[in-house]
Formats: structure tokens, C-alpha cells, sequence
């Protein structure tokens, strides 16, 4: 993955707690749809890569741990690719 | 109390202020170019569909769409139809759009047969359904009404004339800064809302701007279209998107980039300096209510936070509250006293203005309404929301940086039945991001509940 480390839960934390300007502990749960086109953002920017992802997809994404599940299986199918 | 239900506007507005100009200009860009000829084709075609399905002068159609072409056309045929938009944003949820369609009666619906695109499209392809739904005059002679989250449980129901549109429009060509005929807007903030709708939809077709939606809403999408053109563009958003941009590399130099302009909520100074060192632009900044439209600007950044009033309009400071000029209640039906009298609208927002320079300062709201992501929030509906759900004793909302809720059940509830039932009733951008299950919240000791975040966070533990 261009040399960037596995994206973890801490990662998205942080990036959520960056857009809110509270600390990670603060970080609720749940994500809306802002904070959900901030993370795929940021794991682009991180990543150098698009991760194309379907509005299937992204309706499901309700919390950070589902964010998390399908950022991990998109960038594994671009490195696939 | 009094009522406030102004006389509908002749409908040849739409062409004389929005519709006119050469058949061969482009209007927008999504990517594929609509010149307004094509406009014009579209908007009367989408006149004989709305009349079909029952609407006439003087009636209601709502549009619950999602920024599109669609919505745009509809828009402008509701309004050439002689008859009155009620905008619904699209992430309302059914609960929500029942119940403001029982309160306003329209005689049509439009909503989506189909969308499509892919994820995080900034501008859906959509393909509109129009339903027929009440056969009753519209409920007031406003050319638009628009839905504000709102303090008494319901949405408040604001609407504005014609004429005061077109007065916010040509106030916009006089603010020195504004996208010039011939530029274009790279449009991000929804259409649905005043800043998109009137400082970007109206203004642009006015002002023969051309209106770009990003591809999608990333960083490098809203890049890619500033660069897609040589002429001058600006980029028309809320705070969040100075964040996208911040944190995005440019691949070369963008000299068409003029200035980016946000309106919705103040900015962190950190995030205008981060924003600065990448892009060496002005970054805007404007005022406004959906009540009124743009109130103050200050786009060339000199000000910071501070904005200058918009050409005709009057800002008064009283007893720390800011009031700004308003010749009608822009409140359909029963207008309350205590937000507009006599040609003064209260905002709610602690402010201040400089005597002599007459710059308003902005310093934050005076009642419960936060703002997510340029979206007007009022704590207040979510706490009612939240407190009537099934298996809810009580329930405090606060905001920490998001929408927080505290929530006493009164039997066996858990976070997830919670979650979907507020799924069904409020938007995405109104819902809690973090529920806090307590058995007792905290109270004074004449039993009203504490709001005081430090107590709540307490009591969670």
C-alpha cells in the first residue's frame, strides 16, 4: 500500500477527532455523511489512491468500525488490482 | 401575533432575472455542459409534466431531490408555472417530509425514480417522478418555502417572495468579491439552502456565471474542476470543505484559483492559516440567514471574522443580540413577535457592530442551534425527538463538538434499537454521533434536568 502501514481504528479516530477539534477519546461512534467524505478523503490523501466506492457502500457505513471494515477491503482490492 | 402572507409575483421574473442571456452560454457544467437554450427546453418540458400532474398558479410542488439537473429544472418550472417551491432536502427522512407535507399541502411531488452516479457524487443524476398530492392553493404567495430545523419540536416554516429573492440576488452583484459574469462557481453547498441556492444557483444563472459541481466531494474533485477551465473560479462552500482542500496536495499551479468563500458557521483561524499557506488565495467569508439570505461579507479576507453589511441591508446590535433589516415576518402563518417586529428580524446570534466602520462581529448563537456542517441544527427537536421515542424516560442533547445525547430509558433499550429508531425520524446530519445510555440523569433539586456537559459526562460514567 505505497509503503503506508495498515489502516487502523486509531487512524480514523484520529482523523474524526482532527475534523471536530476534540480529542480522540471524544470521538462518538457514529459517523454522518460528512464525516464519512472526510475519512474517504483522508485514507485517499494517505493512500494516493481512489477508493472508488459504490453509494451501496457507503449507505451502509453507519459507524467507525464499518467505515473501517470497507476502507480495509477496497484498498486491499486496489492493491489486487 | 400576526400572519404573514404576501401576494404571489408574476412568474416572467423567472425569465427576466434567471432565464435570460444567450442560448449558446453555458449555465452549468456537470461535466457536460448545459447552455441555457437547453435550459430554457428543459425547464418548459418539465412545466407541461408539473401541470400534468395537477400543478397550477398559485399552488405548491415539493421538490424533495438531491442536488441535480433535475432539481434545478423543476425549480425553475414550479417557479415559471406561477406557483411555489417547497424544498425538502433529500436526507430528510419520510417521517420528516410526511410531516411538512401535511403542514403545506402541496398539489405536486417531485422525488427521484432512479438515481445514479457513484459515491459521494457532489451532483446526482436523477430521474424525477411527479406525483400528484393535495388539490388546495399553495399556503402562502412565497415563491419559496424552506424548512429550518426548529426549536418547538417541528421545523419551522420560513418562506420568502420573489422579490425578495431577486433583491438577494442583485445585492450579491454588488458585493465587491462575487464570481464575475464569464467566471465560474465551484458550487459545493446544496442547492436546497440559501447560500447554494441563492449565492450560487440564482446568482450565477443572473450573473452568466458558470455553476461546476465537483465530480465528487474530495479534495482532489474540487482541484480537478477548478483546473478543468481557464477561467477565473471560485470556490463557493461551508468551512468543512476549506478542510478538504487544506489537506490536499495540488499537483502544480492552479492561477485560475481566485478565492474560496464559505458561509454556514465561523472558521477556525487554524484552519484558514492551513489554508492560506497551501493556496495563497483569499479566503471569503459570509453571513447569512435562510430567512433573509446573505446579511454581510467580507471575501477578500480582510476582516476576519468581522463582515462589512451587504449592500441594503442594516444590522443593529441590541442588548448583544444582533437584528438585521426585514421588511415581512419571513415566518408562513403565525409569525411569533419575539423573532420579527416591525421590519427587524432577530437572529439569535451575540454579535457586535463597530460604530464607526459598522463591521459585524458574529460570537455564536443565543438559543440551542448549532450548525453540522453549514446545516442549521436545533438541539431542541432532537431532544423532543429523542425523548418520545418508546423506551425513553428522559433525554438530554447536548453539543461538544457533535451532537451528544443523553438518553434514561425506562425498560430494557439498547444503543442500537435507539439508533434505528432515530434513523426513521431525523436526518443523518441532525442525529446524535455519540448515545450515552444513563440510568438516571443527572437533576436539580427541583428536578429539571441538568445540561451542564461536565455533569452529563458524570453521569455516564
Amino acid at each position: 500500500m505505497a509503503g503506508q502501514p495498515d489502516l487502523g481504528r486509531a487512524d480514523l479516530v484520529t482523523m474524526l477527532a482532527d475534523l471536530s477539534g476534540k480529542p480522540s477519546a471524544e470521538v462518538g461512534a457514529r459517523i454522518g455523511s460528512m464525516e464519512l467524505a472526510w475519512l474517504v478523503h483522508l485514507v485517499e490523501q494517505r493512500h494516493d489512491r481512489r477508493l472508488d466506492l459504490t453509494d451501496d457502500q457507503l449507505a451502509a457505513i453507519r459507524t467507525v468500525d464499518d467505515a473501517l471494515a470497507v476502507f480495509r477491503t477496497a484498498l486491499t482490492a486496489a492493491a489486487d488490482g | 401575533m400576526t400572519t404573514g402572507n404576501p401576494a404571489a409575483t408574476d412568474p416572467i421574473w423567472v425569465d427576466e432575472i434567471l432565464l435570460r442571456g444567450r442560448s449558446a452560454d453555458i449555465c452549468l457544467r456537470l461535466p457536460e455542459p448545459v447552455d441555457r437554450g437547453s435550459l430554457r427546453r428543459l425547464v418548459a418540458e418539465a412545466q407541461t409534466r408539473l401541470a400534468a400532474a395537477g400543478l397550477r398558479p398559485g399552488g405548491a410542488a415539493a421538490l424533495r431531490l438531491p442536488p441535480s439537473l433535475a432539481y434545478v429544472v423543476n425549480l425553475l418550472a414550479t417557479w415559471r408555472s406561477g406557483a411555489q417551491a417547497i424544498l425538502l432536502d433529500h436526507r430528510l427522512t419520510d417521517h420528516e417530509v410526511d410531516r411538512a407535507l401535511q403542514r403545506l399541502a402541496p398539489q405536486v411531488v417531485v422525488a427521484p425514480i432512479r438515481t445514479g452516479g457513484g459515491g459521494l457524487r457532489v451532483f446526482v443524476d436523477v430521474t424525477e417522478g411527479v406525483t400528484a398530492y393535495a388539490d388546495r392553493p399553495a399556503v402562502s404567495g412565497h415563491a419559496v418555502i424552506q424548512l429550518s430545523s426548529g426549536s418547538t419540536g417541528p421545523s419551522k416554516v420560513i418562506g420568502r417572495t420573489a422579490d425578495d429573492l431577486v433583491a438577494e440576488v442583485h445585492r450579491y452583484t454588488r458585493v465587491d468579491g462575487v464570481a464575475l459574469p464569464g467566471e465560474r462557481i465551484i458550487l459545493l453547498p446544496s442547492m436546497v439552502h440559501v447560500l447554494g441556492l441563492v449565492g450560487g444557483l440564482l446568482y450565477g444563472l443572473h450573473a452568466g456565471v458558470e455553476l461546476v459541481p465537483p465530480q465528487r466531494l474530495a479534495g482532489d474533485a474540487v482541484l480537478a474542476a477548478i483546473a478543468a477551465d481557464d477561467s477565473p473560479a471560485t470556490v463557493l462552500g461551508v468551512p468543512f470543505h476549506i478542510g478538504l482542500l487544506a489537506s490536499t496536495r495540488p499537483a502544480g499551479p492552479l492561477p485560475q484559483f481566485r478565492r474560496m468563500t464559505t458561509g454556514g458557521e465561523l472558521v477556525p483561524a487554524a484552519v484558514a492559516r492551513a489554508f492560506a499557506d497551501r493556496y495563497g488565495v483569499p479566503l471569503g467569508n459570509m453571513y447569512g440567514m435562510t430567512e433573509v439570505g446573505v446579511i454581510g461579507t467580507d471575501l477578500h479576507g480582510r476582516h476576519r471574522p468581522s463582515i462589512t453589511p451587504a449592500p441594503g441591508v442594516e444590522v443593529r446590535e441590541v442588548d448583544g443580540e444582533l437584528w438585521v433589516s426585514c421588511p415581512a415576518s419571513p415566518y408562513v402563518g403565525l409569525s411569533d413577535p419575539t423573532r420579527w417586529a416591525d421590519g427587524w428580524l432577530r437572529t439569535r446570534d451575540a454579535g457586535t457592530v463597530d460604530p464607526g466602520t459598522r463591521l459585524v462581529t458574529v460570537r455564536g448563537r443565543l438559543d440551542s442551534q448549532v450548525s453540522v456542517g453549514g446545516l442549521k441544527v436545533d438541539l431542541t427537536e432532537v431532544e423532543a425527538t429523542v425523548a418520545a421515542l418508546p423506551g425513553v424516560a428522559a433525554a438530554v442533547v447536548v453539543f461538544d463538538g457533535a451532537v451528544t445525547a443523553y438518553v434514561q430509558p425506562d425498560g430494557p433499550l439498547s444503543e442500537q434499537t435507539l439508533d434505528e429508531l432515530l434513523a426513521e425520524r431525523l436526518a443523518g446530519y441532525k442525529r446524535p454521533r455519540t448515545l450515552r445510555l444513563v440510568d438516571q440523569l443527572p437533576r436539580t433539586t427541583t428536578g429539571k434536568l441538568v445540561r451542564s456537559v461536565d455533569a452529563l459526562r458524570t453521569a455516564a460514567t
